[in-house]
């Protein structure tokens, strides 16, 4: 049996003498609450010890206007007491209960007007009524009429009647310890020692104390995190830039022909904002145009600067990465983003017009498309995917190009990202003359795997409940 | 992406082999299947190989692919002995014209809904929505040659595919259905581009609608295929894809005359490439040999040159081909991507982060230790939450993007703090206190950079729980400061503070004033914290 509380043992005590009692009692007997009690007999109920018992008790009250008559007899009561023989109907209606009482006393057929003046009707008794007023009963219709009337109230009072079980008798007889009992241990009882005699409260380890909620890293940065880990492992190099691109970085750099629909304002988000072209835009602007000193014949046309020069939100951080390889073209290269990239795309459980992409890209002498598979079933591989498999995909900017799949118990394969080689096309105007391998995937994807997401959206309009709810930690099985 | 509805007994036939051993492949050759039915599969093809937006096309590479049939084929095109004129009028309107006679054609509904569907689809992956290239079919025997390509009034009339009435060019663009879809291709100019017959009865009215006149049915036997638009490489592109598919499915080819040359030839393209580059980029060991082998697997017609190079045709139908590499792609394609070894490359790197993403770590660090639990809101918002609720002035540098999809998202974030209420705001209804925060960027005047933002809002909140938060945060992150009262209008007068680095204002905190809260619809006192990261000292700039 669970240990029983200080005031229970009291409760028990004092319903030892008492044996039955209602809490209002109780509670004057103990110098407690009636509700503490309640509370009390609730938790040694649990134990089997003692009783309680909710009486509901109905009664009829009066109200304000009831209250009067109560105590000055009903309107028409009043009216009948008033009328003599002969009285008239204009000394009637002075009197300060007529507009009440005369309706009632018609109604009730107890007087009649003849001429100008009122007389009773015989036998006219409104005995019944103050009867009702005095003693009212359910069973009585003229208590009904009177509630109707707003003069009576039902009310009712719930009671509770408390008692010692067989079981609590028992327990009571055989003597409580009373000790006055210690919730908190304190200074002084650990300096002077009181703490020895002292009577510390247990605990019901049953019960659960109210919840304490440690702040969190969000369980969406925490995924982002551990690929970050796994990628900064493999030896990559991290990028980070800004949200806000220009076209030319976007788009151009990355030989996107100038009519392409990705470019469109459907898709997009463009700004107001233009910057200037970079030095050497020239060899990009030949490369469109008729495929520059490569075996391309590039897209034909004539390639405008002003539309490069339009600034965008990045619709991917394939634009981090062409600078970062301009930048730097020398081998080896290894470098990978985590970013935020925008699509003008109508928002719905499964589409944000903002997401995280990772990508990541190689450059290096002998690398090839075989390296390129190698490095993405690695990664998957420390994602926990097991099954990893590639077949063969489009990208404007990538030739060869593949999407991967992985495999995730319970549903099957899912396409897990794109990746392929730069185009020359891409590479040659920046004078990088090594392959560069690139991959990229949409980060939410595995979010919505791992942390069993029906809508994206709650990753960015958080529930707190759900954040406090999902723990730091979850064991990963088939990368899900 | 296109998807392309295949009908198994129609593919089969065409294929010469079962649906199971098609399907089975079909992926390895760069599609998606969407779904499967009983008589049909719907697969969709990538953007760049629009001769794969049929079934005769499918089937083409599929024999190929499977070994039934390999190597260039071959479409013989004679003369037709047609011929078109073309207005020099419309050089600055639509100058570009390519078409062909195609004769034999044995229409069914289902095949004729096929070649429909072949023209959509190239209207959007070809033509850029019809503003690129526009295809009509025709009837050939509803029409006298020669054509004429004019530029003509747009008050002439004729009856539009569809109707029963003659209408104005004019009237078309703006009740015919595909007048009002593509009217934007051709309003502003003064004469619209038409096709008429010898006896000035019209074909098309390019890029909108077909005449009634010449409209394909079961009956149609031999077929006039005009193809108009502004790209001479891709209107060429148009035809040779509906011609070789028709010629698939069984239709001879015949040339017309066009400013005196004739079109189309179906010829391929020839290249010369590297084995040696070839294998280098995809990590196989390549002779010309098997490198030609491979290549006659995808279509390609190819001869080894010596060792070291191949002699490639590219069929007239492959629109993709514009650099060696995309024939190395085939290559790989043909190999097996899942025959490729997997390694990865072999030189050793060293991993490194970003400063920016180990400051924001650090900050969260801090945060989480203070009992903070991590937001990530959206980057994008509205004037409404990040200043007029807030009581502030717009900031300066806030960046407006030009078609918002919805009156939520009209601007880029400049800072954290008000996407932290509005956090609150959503969740009202659950457990207090709550503390919220948040590291991330915002951007100003096309700058990005970072700031962490922190809310607490409970019944005793006030303004010494935000200063010893800020003040933690600013101890933690080594951030030399001063503190004096601020001018926030976002928070209460006398309960708010400036976080100022030598002068330059790096931060806020406070309590939330009440008619924020007001605003925000929060019924508890908030106090806040926000601090622009690139206060900490050694942070770097971009």
């Amino acid at each position: 049996m669970a240990e029983l509380t200080q005031n229970e043992k009291r409760l028990l005590a004092t319903l030892e003498k008492e044996h039955k009692a209602d809490a209002e009692h109780l509670a004057s007997v103990m110098g407690a609450t009636p509700e503490a009690v309640v509370q009390w007999a609730h938790l040694a109920g649990d134990k089997g010890l003692a009783g309680v018992e909710r009486i509901v008790v109905k009664e009829f009250v009066y109200t304000d206007e009831g209250k009067t008559y109560a105590k000055n007899g009903l309107p028409e009561t009043q009216l009948l007491r008033f009328l003599l023989p002969g009285t008239q109907l204009a000394d009637l209606q002075k009197h300060e209960a007529f507009r009440i009482g005369f309706g009632q006393l018609r109604k009730k057929g107890l007087v009649k007007v003849e001429g100008t003046s009122v007389a009773k009707t015989p036998g006219a008794s409104t005995d019944a009524d103050e009867a009702a007023l005095k003693k009212p009963s359910s069973a009585d219709p003229k208590t009904k009429e009177l509630i109707k009337r707003g003069i009576l109230r039902e009310s009712e009072s719930v009671k509770y009647v408390i008692s010692a079980t067989p079981a609590g008798l028992s327990l009571a007889g055989q003597g409580l310890d009373l000790r006055e009992e210690t919730g908190t241990l304190t200074r002084d009882q650990i300096l002077s020692g009181a703490w020895k005699t002292a009577n510390l409260r247990k605990y019901d380890v049953s019960k659960l104390p109210k919840k304490a909620y440690p702040g969190k890293i969000h369980p969406y940065q925490r995924i982002i995190d551990e690929m970050r880990e796994i990628l900064l492992d493999m030896g990559f190099t991290e990028l980070y830039g800004s949200i806000v691109q220009q076209a030319y970085w976007n788009f151009d750099a990355l030989f996107q022909p100038q009519d392409h629909p990705a470019r469109e304002m459907q898709d997009t988000f463009y700004l107001g904002e233009t910057l200037p072209l970079p030095k050497g835009y020239e060899r990009v602007k030949a490369m469109h145009e008729s495929g520059g000193e490569t075996s391309s014949t590039g897209w034909g046309g004539t390639w405008k600067e002003a539309k490069a020069e339009q600034c965008v939100l990045r619709t991917h951080t394939t634009s981090l990465s062409i600078q970062y390889l301009a930048a730097n073209p020398n081998p080896p290269v290894k470098a990978f983003c985590i970013g935020r990239v925008y699509r003008r795309e109508t928002i719905d459980t499964t589409h944000l017009a903002e997401f995280e992409q990772l990508e990541g890209i190689v450059m290096d002498e002998d690398v090839h498309f075989g390296n390129l598979l190698g490095i993405l079933r690695e990664f998957y591989h420390r994602m926990g995917f097991e099954g990893v498999r590639f077949k063969p995909s489009y990208y404007p900017y990538t030739e060869p190009s593949l999407d991967a799949e992985v495999y995730v118990e319970g549903i099957g394969w899912i396409e897990m990202g794109g990746a392929g080689v730069f185009r020359e096309e891409v590479t040659a105007p920046f004078g990088i003359q090594y392959p560069v391998l690139a991959w990229g995937l949409g980060v939410s994807r595995i979010a919505m795997l791992r942390l069993g997401l029906k809508d994206l959206r709650h990753l960015h309009r958080s529930d707190v409940a759900f954040l406090r709810e999902t723990p730091a930690y979850r064991k990963i099985q088939g990368g899900a | 992406m296109a998807v392309i509805s295949l009908p198994y007994r129609y593919l089969e036939r065409l294929t010469r082999t079962d649906r199971k051993a098609i399907l089975d492949k079909i992926a390895l050759i760069g599609s998606d299947i969407e779904r499967t039915e009983e008589d049909h599969a719907d697969v969709e093809f990538f953007p760049d190989r629009p001769d794969l937006f049929s079934p005769e096309g499918v089937a083409r590479a599929m024999r190929g692919f499977l070994g039934i049939e390999t190597g260039l084929p071959v479409y013989p095109v004679k003369p037709s002995g047609i011929r078109f004129t073309v207005d020099p009028a419309l050089a600055d309107i639509r100058p570009v014209l390519g078409a062909a006679v195609i004769r034999g054609v044995s229409f069914d509904d289902e095949s004729i809904q096929s070649i429909m569907s072949l023209q959509e689809s190239l209207h959007w992956a070809v033509g850029r929505g019809r503003s690129k290239v526009a295809i009509g079919i025709h009837d050939l025997d509803t029409v006298n040659p020669p054509f004429h390509y004019i530029a003509s009034r747009r008050s002439r009339g004729f009856i539009p595919l569809d109707f029963t009435e003659k209408m104005t060019m004019d009237e078309i663009l703006e009740k015919h259905p595909k007048g009002r879809d593509y009217a934007k291709i051709v309003k502003d100019f003064p004469l619209f581009p038409l096709i008429v017959d010898d006896d000035d009865h019209v074909l098309s009215f390019p890029p909108i609608i077909n005449g009634e006149r010449t409209r394909v049915t079961i009956d149609t036997k031999n077929i006039l295929l005009d193809t108009t638009g502004t790209d001479r490489k891709a209107v060429g592109v148009a035809v040779n894809i509906i011609c070789t598919a028709m010629a698939e499915a069984g239709a001879t080819i015949e040339s017309v005359e066009i400013n005196g040359s004739q079109t189309p030839t179906l010829a391929p393209a020839e290249r010369v490439v590297s084995v040696k580059e070839c294998s280098r980029l995809l990590g196989i060991d390549l002779t010309a040999q098997s490198m030609a082998t491979l290549l006659e697997k995808m279509r390609f017609g190819a001869r080894p040159e010596g060792a070291e190079k191949v002699r490639v045709q590219v069929p007239c139908y492959r629109a993709d081909i514009m650099h060696d590499w995309d024939i190395f792609e085939d290559v790989a394609i043909a190999y097996g991507y899942e025959n490729l070894q997997a390694l990865p490359p072999s030189t050793f790197t060293v991993g490194k982060p970003h400063p920016v993403q180990s400051f924001a770590m650090i900050a969260r660090e801090c945060f989480c230790g203070l009992g903070y639990l991590e937001v990530m809101p959206f980057t994008l918002t509205n004037e409404d939450v990040l200043y007029k609720k807030m009581q502030r002035e717009e900031k300066k540098g806030v960046l407006h993007v030009l078609h918002p999809i919805s009156i939520e998202n009209t601007v880029v974030r400049t800072e954290l703090l008000p996407l932290l209420l509005e956090f609150l705001t959503l969740n009202r209804h659950r457990e207090l206190p709550q503390r919220l925060f948040s590291v991330g960027d915002v951007v100003e005047s096309c700058v990005t950079h970072q700031q962490a933002a922190g809310v607490s809002t409970h019944p005793d909140a006030d303004f010494s729980e935000a200063y010893a938060c800020a003040d933690a945060m600013l101890h933690e992150l080594s951030i030399a400061c001063t503190v004096k009262e601020s001018e926030d209008p976002a928070f209460i007068e006398g309960r708010r503070a400036d976080i100022l680095v030598g002068n330059k204002k790096v931060g806020v905190f406070g309590e939330i004033h009440p008619a924020v809260l007001n605003a925000f619809e929060l019924e508890h006192p908030v106090v806040a914290f926000e601090l622009d990261l690139r206060a900490v000292p050694g942070y770097p700039v971009l």
